[in-house]
């Protein structure tokens, strides 16, 4: 190992001493010269291009970095590369050995095990891992063995099961013919065909945007704002531009067009315009030789702000006499849906039982393995060229078109494999500069996020507080649903107002309820921005609804299944805005639910009413408890997870 | 001590999006080697929607799923199929690759009809096979017959399709509106195990059975509902991003706690398959509906075990012990903790 200094002393800003690594990396002998600050990761994705394991979280958390060292598995970004001088490396771009799939992987596609795929590589190292230390693991030992390995898609259960079917086609309790396609039926739809991208996510080939390399490609990092509320009084970049290697610095000064996007109200600048309203929000972008360069330059880069006054509670945000954030919405309203259906008042003077209740949900980030990552360039035509894991590439191509000013046909969006979106990956958070830099360098530029900033920077779940009253009749049908919601939309709208629409529509549930009053109002505040997660608006609001029927029913003496039984909507059903509807399922869903799970009917919590317990624990389809300090019963033994299939 | 509960919810949510019309589009070509490529401008998000399209392509003009190309979301290259999200995409964008392959059939069964000397609703195919219905003997390859309508026809086969959805937006003063052509219904059932001692709570088992309409592959079905379901396990118990000031204290996965394989419980998956009405293939969406019921579920259970609600997410062992210390010193221990009753 040797540390070689430039100019004999002092480095250059950007610049770090160098180690040189011999190493075995799938069978093959390399010799390579890197920065010392290297961790095993970067030596493998970075130098080796081999990027078929990918960089998650970049503090050991989740997993899909991992390798094998001379055996070992190890998570390879908290690795430094001097770990690995003299030391035999596998990677999963080679697990196979050049076989195709490894049994594992064959399994992995077989059992629908990958989805978005970007914690697969992780996941197949791990499961291999475990099944050679053990190649008898039991389904508990198997899930310690992933233990260390987070996935956000599947839910982990069609992993257990790849893994236990190449355990037992290894040890020829099944035989390997189980690994392959379903027989053809007479229609391919309704079949079980193995996923058409799965060889390539088990194996690390798919490439996502931070896999990609382009010749002469620079690197972005991103000035971001320490401040929830600030005006930027000035921004000296004279001695990042100095720094040897830095090939453009861009400001909101650089952007040619109209300069805003969002996806239902477009309030929000690619690089802050005069004032920062987030911790994170992007004020000076770098594109720079290397990475260590562009953070150098970061570093580099003084901004001076004064400081504003910050809200941080959304009920707070919308009294009179604070601080508007935005010049169009009036108390920092940004959007305020209302569902008035009957007379809610009149029909709760003839409810028997009202129930009142304040329900809060939390801000949840989505925690795609993937971080946001892109790559811009020009193409030949002068077509400027954006690939990233963006949700929508339609809209994002109207909106950058007008912040470049330029004619559509000159911006092209491609969506890069996906590692996990669930509504995140809707913002235009980074596109705009990337291709910004990339007209202005005329060169390939790449931008990745760590998992810091996109936690910081990226839309979260709105949280909601809301305010609930019922109205019902004794025998337990609902009269009448008030539900007031407040939700932090944060600094930017991005999803706001669609998210508050959905949370009024299909807040009071699929229940047929004459009077029905809803205000759902989100809210502008110096928190990070809210935007689209999966069921947006309805995954709150209905939390609240399902919680406040259980407590209904408790207070009627009801059988929570019962008390929904009644209220379901059915076929010809009008909704809280008055749409009629035809088939309705609802019924049938919760009947089919019932009968799967065994439920015996009672009030809840029926033990404390001094009634007997409920008798319906260990039925099929239950997991067996950890045994952490105590005694538990054995259970049923459990169902493959294929599912009951019901046509109605 | 442990105690076991059992909770129930119900939930729906409307498909496809609610902000403007929606629309999908798809071309298709018949191509060479009796394979087929598809153009749409979209990809998938992990879901598989690419392979479900495949299997809808193949199915509607006769080849199999391997046979397909997609080439996809490219703004500059294929046609606008919008948005990845919405619980859209096999609803939308199946049903645009349906129309589509749907009139390129019809174009392929008129010219191998014509070919044939045969009624073009004779001709059928499936699975890389082509054929008169009520012949012996007129029976070929798919990609022969792509051969024989380019070389000796002169016809290359192409289609495409458009999928649009209706919808009205809402009215500002009521919420008057169709916001959705239609809905996905559901209900779930969670088995917890909480400990009054620690708080702490484990999902045992998830029942979830949902109005998936037609369903395309019910392993991409159940892997919507499973990833979906412990999704909110981390939603109900663990996750929370947290803000001081407006700076996050929950900067990485050692603060943002997420599920792991060790916290799951067993997802049963019932999938109830009646087809849409509404649309020309019958299929729905999952990727969002299955979500919004487990929560509550998981909520109900806690108060079923040990008979206290949370009404704040997540409810966290130290949230849920707290709740448990505050009923045991209430000293009335069955009274009903938080909501006022007016009868």
């Amino acid at each position: 190992m040797s540390d070689t200094l430039l100019d004999g002393g002092t480095l250059a800003e950007g610049c770090h001493p160098t180690t040189e690594i011999n190493a075995t990396v799938n069978g093959r002998k390399v010799q390579r010269t890197v920065p010392n600050h290297y961790r095993v990761i970067d030596f493998v994705r970075e130098e080796l291009k081999l990027t078929g394991n990918k960089e998650g979280c970049g503090a050991g958390e989740c997993g899909t970095c991992s390798m094998f060292v001379d055996g070992k598995l190890i998570k390879s970004c908290l690795a430094p590369v001097q770990k690995i001088n003299g030391c035999s490396v596998e990677t999963i771009d080679d697990l196979d050995r050049d076989a195709g799939m490894s049994l594992l992987q064959q399994a992995f596609h077989k059992s629908g095990a990958s989805q978005c795929g970007y914690c697969i590589p992780g996941m197949v190292m791990a499961a291999t891992s475990t099944l050679r230390r053990n190649p008898g693991a039991s389904r508990d030992e198997i899930k310690e063995g992933l233990g260390g390995n987070i996935c956000r898609c599947t839910g982990y259960q069609k992993i257990l099961d790849a893994v236990e079917l190449a355990r037992d086609i290894q040890s020829g309790a099944i035989p390997a013919s189980a690994l392959e396609e379903d027989a053809e039926a007479h229609s391919f739809i309704g079949q079980r065909t193995r996923r058409l991208d799965a060889p390539a996510k088990v194996t690390g080939a798919i490439k996502y945007a931070a896999d990609m390399f382009m010749p002469n490609m620079l690197h972005m990092q991103v000035v971001r704002s320490p401040h929830p509320h600030a005006r930027i009084v000035r921004i000296d970049a004279e001695a990042a531009r100095a720094i040897p290697g830095v090939e453009c610095i861009l400001t909101c000064d650089d952007v040619p067009g109209v300069d805003n996007f969002g996806v239902f109200i477009e309030d929000q600048p690619t690089l802050a315009r005069g004032v920062v309203r987030y911790v994170g929000e992007a004020v000076v972008a770098v594109a720079a030789e290397t990475l260590d360069i562009a953070r150098a330059a970061v570093a580099a880069i003084h901004v001076e702000y004064e400081k504003l006054p910050s809200l941080f509670d959304p009920h707070a945000a919308m009294q009179h006499g604070v601080v508007q954030l935005h010049a169009f919405a009036q108390n920092n309203i940004c959007k305020h849906t209302r569902i008035r259906k009957g007379d809610v008042d009149a029909a709760l003077a003839t409810a028997d039982v009202i129930v009142e209740q304040t329900y809060d949900t939390q801000s949840i980030e989505h925690a795609y393995l993937e971080p946001e990552a892109g790559l811009a360039y020009l193409e030949a035509d002068g077509c400027v060229t954006v690939q990233s894991p963006s949700q929508n590439i339609t809209h994002h191509r109207h909106m950058l078109a007008r912040i470049l000013g330029r004619p559509i046909n000159k911006v092209r969006m491609i969506m890069s494999t996906v590692g996990g979106g669930f509504g995140g990956k809707e913002d235009m958070i980074y596109q705009g500069m990337l291709a910004l830099a990339a007209i202005k360098t005329r060169r390939p530029v790449r931008y990745v996020f760590t998992r810091e900033e996109s936690i910081k920077v990226s839309a979260k779940r709105h949280p909601f507080n809301i305010r609930y009253t019922m109205g019902l009749k004794r025998d337990g049908r609902i009269v009448a649903t008030k539900m007031v919601m407040v939700a932090d939309g944060g600094a930017y709208a991005l999803s706001t107002p669609g998210v508050m629409n959905k949370s009024a529509i299909l807040g009071p549930g699929p229940y047929d309820i004459a009077n029905v009053w809803v205000d759902s109002i989100g809210v502008y505040t110096n928190n990070t921005p809210s935007g689209a997660f999966r069921a947006f608006g309805a995954f709150q609001s209905e939390f609240a609804t399902e919680c406040h029927l259980d407590l209904c029913a408790q207070h009627l003496g009801m059988d929570p299944v019962a008390l929904r039984r009644i209220n379901l909507m059915r076929d010809g059903a009008t909704t809280h805005t008055r749409q009629q509807l035809d088939r309705v399922l609802a019924v049938e869903c919760l009947e089919a639910a019932i009968k799967a799970a065994g439920w015996e009917p009672g009030v809840p919590y029926r033990q404390g009413q001094g009634s007997p317990q409920r008798n319906d624990f260990n039925y099929e389809g239950s997991r067996q408890s950890y045994l952490i300090g105590g005694q538990t019963q054995p259970l049923v033994p459990r169902a493959a997870s294929r599912s009951d299939m019901h046509p109605v | 001590m442990k105690h076991r509960g059992r909770g129930v919810a119900c939930g729906w949510y409307g498909i496809a999006r609610t902000a403007a019309m929606d629309r999908a589009a798809v071309w298709v070509e018949l191509d060479d080697g009796g394979t087929v490529k598809i153009a749409t401008g979209v990809t998938e998000i992990g879901e598989g929607v690419l392979t479900g399209l495949c299997q809808i392509a193949a199915q509607e003009m006769g080849v199999r799923p391997e046979d397909i190309v997609l080439g996809d979301n490219d703004t500059a290259r294929v046609p606008e199929a919008a948005h990845a999200g919405a619980t859209r995409m096999t609803y939308m964008i199946g049903n645009a690759v349906a129309l589509g392959c749907r009139e390129a059939f019809g174009r392929f069964r008129t010219a191998m009809g014509a070919y044939w000397g045969v009624s073009a609703e004779s001709v059928r195919a499936f699975a890389g096979q082509v054929w008169a219905e009520g012949s012996a003997s007129k029976r070929m390859s798919m990609e022969h017959a792509v051969h024989v309508l380019k070389k000796e026809r002169g016809i290359v086969i192409v289609g495409s399709g458009l999928f649009t959805s209706a919808h009205t937006a809402l009215n500002p003063e009521n919420g008057e509106a169709t916001p959705w052509q239609s809905y996905v219904f559901g209900a779930q059932v969670a088995e917890v195990e909480v400990d009054d001692d620690t708080g702490e709570v484990q999902v045992l088992g998830v029942w979830a059975a949902h109005d998936v309409g037609r369903v395309v592959n019910p392993q991409q079905v159940e892997g919507q509902i499973e990833g979906s379901v412990v999704m909110a396990v981390g939603h109900a118990l663990m996750e929370e991003y947290v803000q001081h000031n407006g700076i996050t204290t929950t900067p990485g996965f050692a603060k943002y706690i997420l599920p792991t394989a060790l916290d799951i419980p067993h997802v049963t998956s019932v999938l109830l398959t009646e087809p849409d009405p509404k649309t020309p293939l019958g299929v729905k969406g999952i990727g969002e509906p299955a979500i919004t019921p487990t929560a509550a579920a998981i909520i109900n259970a806690i108060y079923d075990a040990v008979g206290v609600r949370m009404t704040r997410l997540p409810a966290t062992p130290e949230r849920v012990m707290e709740a448990l210390v505050d009923r045991r010193s209430a000293k009335q221990p069955d009274e009903v903790p938080v909501a006022e009753t007016i009868s």
